[in-house]
């Protein structure tokens, strides 16, 4: 009986390895893996700027997705990387870098001289830019009457209904709290935390924490949550539907992803080629943002970017901007206020 | 009707209601012309079952994941039921240890299960291979197989084979024409068990995805941060409707059946 | 079957063979792997008990933990509640009506979770369909969601299948003239049926609350969406550990505390319930 069993088991895995057998061989050719968060506006932004420049060069390009940390560092520690271009957070970045994880570039190769120096650091070069806005539901509040700073999206005696934040440490909503507070814009950082926490106490019976950004628009675009702190692109994708949504610009947070390079990856050469061309591709980024409401990192692009779109970009706002995420101080930080967090919800 | 039954009726239809209510919401969803999952539609279009069927990724994927799933099935059913024989009539040494064991990848947080597997199956070339899923996901799969059979093999009379063997079956014969009939529901349900475990798998299968083989999980979770694709509602819809159909088959052909006889 | 003493020494009989290659199976796939990340625990960032400290320096993961169980165990007595009746009616029911009892069942597994959570979600919304169904008819909008009311519809639905299978299978194996039998000689109704055919059901209902309930410690895409802050369990702390703040240490401890704690559980409850029995040890 019991040689019969190991005989199936091993009979099974016979059969089992002969079908996982396909394993396409990879090409001889160049050859670059980009790895982003996936869905739609990974195949918008691919198609953009990184399949002209793979066709011209005589690339082929493979797709991951999404983006996950874990993913990439066990990948630099197995010392197997895959991954060749990958879109993360900045503060990951930061810390991908601290630890090795992720090529310092090479200034000779990839010309940052045309982007915001605030958004590149030494592993990283800037992707996208984006801002953590005052959204809010049309039919609840009208383009004159609704909250135009962080301290009227906190005054819910003046402007009734739920607060929608991301539930992230990362998502902007200690830097709102503390403008809404009156800390003054340019010395937001380093960020009170204390601060922060209790001035989100104040509102904490009337928040809702989004995971998503899926989630994001259905809380405001059904009006159950009216006014929320919204990734812009998102909010003028969803009015660009139909749905009652709108950006309030004014105090709004610029925020941006980066790409990195993970340490390992056969092809560094070539990635770093890549991100050099990016930087340099106006008429790719700014395909892209007219498809996505992302702004381009680098200004001349804009001049390409459909006016429509071009008004719905942060770039265009740049008066009223509050203050740029300060990812440095996140990639510090993220641990410990992450597990405040924890305990704040929590209670 | 007794008031008993009544009631019992009662419970059930709010019972099956309550478990396909969510269909009622996504199958009229796949059929929004909205890039955002809606409901109800404002508008009606057919364009997400026509992006299912044009992308690749989204057939390409639909594709490994049902081959990876069949796999996952028959070898949880092999490897399970064998056990749960040996765990119900056997002896061996190390019971307890043995059983924790079994339980274990149900216990494991899939993530820890999905990293571990990742960092050991990257030096192996195992990653992005159909291979290593059907690996993992039968680990994830096969407590569900041994928990039902054992159930079925404890309610189970074994004088029905000490019975067929007395007339002179051989403990082959016996356990193919008695004892697997008679297991079969729990055999069944097991499968249905593996099968979905594997089917549905995200967790472990996002570090085991990469260019080369995504499964339809990773495919439908990949975008999710931004914003969902509502082409995962038209493969629902269909993927519901394939198994509706399957199921009314089944039905017509056992009346048919029923009718000859 | 009770009454005979478990020896762990003796040697594996033949049946006992049969257990061979699926613990061969998990100790190469699933305990291998598992070492290395797990061991973790005691070792990153630095050698030590550190990550256990830091669990019980916070409330919060104690709370998280708790809350992990709290939410299984209601998870499966709703479960067994809802599934128990209804697989005793499927094995009344007609074949057409059975058929469309186990279809329901099925139903579910074949709407991808992410697909069905967020249906859950336009459903209970407070301008969800339920609450415009309750505002039609004259009340108040129920809060159903980000609470503990919406992870338990989304998670029960979920697990309901897992629990009506294997009972019903085992509800099948049971010959139902023993309750025609026990009222042939005198017994009342419900007597005959919770004192002799109920009985006869245990291993299955044994079957679909361990499967139930340990699967239930583990969801995290469930409680996420349609939980609240307060509604956090263990899975998702750790994903949060391991992807995001990339503490993997602390995310291994974290297993390791829910393992140990499930496994603490499950013997206590093997002292009430013969829980060998369940998972097929029961010789």
């Amino acid at each position: 009986m019991s040689r019969r069993g190991i005989a199936l088991a091993v009979t099974g895995l016979l059969v089992l390895t002969a079908c996982g057998g396909g394993h396409a061989a990879s090409g001889d050719g160049k050859q670059l893996t980009v790895v982003m968060w996936g869905g739609d506006d990974q195949k918008k932004a691919v198609a953009a700027y990184v399949e002209p420049w793979a066709k011209a060069n005589g690339v082929t390009v493979k797709q991951d997705s999404p983006t996950d940390y874990a993913k990439f560092r066990a990948q630099v520690e197995s010392k197997k990387v895959s991954w060749g271009v990958v879109e993360v957070e900045p503060n990951f970045a930061v810390t991908a870098c601290e630890n090795g994880w992720a090529v310092k570039l090479d200034p000779a190769k990839v010309d940052m001289s045309k982007v915001k120096k605030e958004l590149v650091s030494e592993c990283a070069a800037p992707l996208l830019e984006y801002a953590f806005t005052i959204a809010y539901n049309t039919k609840a509040y009208s383009a004159e009457n609704h909250p135009k700073t962080w301290a009227e999206f906190f005054d819910t005696a003046k402007f009734p209904g739920k607060r929608g934040f991301w539930k992230y440490a990362t998502g902007a909503m200690f830097e709102a709290a503390l403008l809404a507070d009156g800390v003054p814009a340019d010395q937001l950082y380093p960020l009170d935390i204390d601060r922060a926490f209790k001035k989100l106490d104040t509102i904490k019976k009337d928040i809702v924490f989004y995971e998503t950004g899926e989630q994001q628009q259905q809380l405001v675009s059904s009006g159950e949550v009216p006014l929320i702190q919204a990734w812009n692109g998102r909010i003028f994708a969803a009015a660009e539907d139909g749905q009652p949504v709108a950006n309030e610009w004014n105090q709004h947070l610029l925020s941006y992803d980066q790409v990195v390079i993970p340490a390992g990856y056969r092809d560094t050469a070539l990635a770093q080629e890549w991100l050099n061309n990016f930087l340099a591709d106006a008429k790719g980024q700014a395909d892209y943002a007219n498809q996505s409401a992302y702004a381009p990192v680098t200004p001349e692009a804009l001049q390409y970017v459909q006016p429509d779109v071009r008004r719905e970009l942060p770039t265009e706002h740049e008066d009223q901007r509050a203050a740029i995420v300060d990812y440095t101080y996140w990639a510090e930080h993220y641990d410990e206020v992450t597990e405040r967090l924890n305990e704040w919800m929590a209670q | 009707m007794r008031p008993a039954r009544v009631a019992l009726w009662a419970l059930a239809a709010l019972t099956a209601l309550y478990l396909v209510l969510p269909v009622f919401v996504v199958v009229p969803m796949s059929f929004s012309d909205s890039a955002f999952l809606e409901f109800p539609p404002q508008e009606w279009s057919l364009r997400w079952y026509e992006n299912f069927f044009t992308d690749l990724t989204w057939l390409d994927s639909t594709i490994a994941s049902l081959q990876i799933a069949v796999q996952v099935t028959l070898l949880s059913l092999v490897l399970g039921t064998a056990a749960a024989l040996g765990m119900v009539r056997g002896r061996y040494p190390l019971r307890a240890l043995v059983s924790g064991l079994v339980m274990a990848p149900v216990l494991v947080p899939y993530v820890i299960v999905g990293l571990a597997v990742y960092a050991v199956f990257l030096q192996l070339g195992l990653t992005e291979t159909a291979l290593g899923f059907v690996l993992v996901h039968t680990a994830l799969a096969v407590p569900y197989v041994v928990i039902t059979v054992s159930s079925a093999l404890m309610s189970f009379d074994r004088r029905l084979e000490h019975a067929a063997m007395g007339l002179g079956a051989g403990p082959v014969t016996t356990f193919a024409t008695v004892t697997l009939p008679l297991i079969a529901p729990s055999l069944a349900g097991g499968a249905v068990f593996a099968f979905v475990t594997s089917f549905d798998e995200v967790v472990t299968s996002v570090f085991l995805s990469g260019p080369d083989l995504t499964t339809l999980p990773v495919q439908m979770w990949s975008g999710v941060r931004v914003q969902i694709d509502p082409t995962v509602a038209a493969v629902s819809s269909m993927l519901l409707l394939v198994t509706l159909s399957l199921f009314a088959g089944a039905g017509v052909a056992r009346l048919v059946r029923r009718r000859k006889a | 079957m009770t009454g005979e003493a478990v020896t762990g020494r003796r040697l594996p009989d033949g049946w006992g063979f049969l257990v061979l290659p699926l613990v061969a199976f998990l100790l190469v796939v699933f305990v291998h792997p598992l070492i290395s990340v797990l061991a973790r625990s005691l070792s990153d960032p630095e050698p030590g008990l550190g990550n256990y400290a830091a669990f019980f320096d916070s409330p919060v993961y104690l709370d998280v933990l708790v809350n992990t169980f709290v939410v299984a165990g209601l998870v499966t007595l709703v479960t067994l509640v809802l599934g128990f009746p209804y697989a005793y009616l499927m094995t009344l029911a007609t074949p057409f009506w059975r058929g469309v009892l186990m279809a329901a069942v099925l139903v579910p597994f074949w709407t991808s979770l992410l697909v069905r959570t967020f249906a859950w979600v336009l459903i209970l919304r407070d301008t969800g369909v339920v609450n415009e169904v309750i505002g039609a008819l004259g009340g108040q909008p129920v809060p159903l969601l980000r609470n503990l009311a919406g992870v338990l519809i989304g998670m029960v639905q979920v697990m309901l299948p897992f629990a009506v299978l294997p009972i019903y299978a085992t509800m099948r194996g049971v010959d139902r003239r023993l309750l025609q039998a026990a009222e042939g000689l005198g017994a009342r109704p419900a007597f005959a049926f919770w004192r002799v055919y109920a009985p006869l059901t245990l291993p299955g209902v044994a079957a679909a609350t361990l499967l139930v309930f340990v699967s239930s410690l583990g969801f995290y895409v469930t409680p996420a969406l349609l939980g609240g802050p307060q509604n956090v369990m263990i899975g998702e702390l750790i994903v949060q550990q391991l992807s995001g703040v990339l503490r993997w240490g602390f995310a291994s401890a974290l297993a390791v505390i829910l393992l140990v704690v499930t496994g603490v559980l499950l013997l206590l409850a093997a002292r009430v319930v013969d829980l060998r029995r369940m998972i097929g040890g029961g010789r």
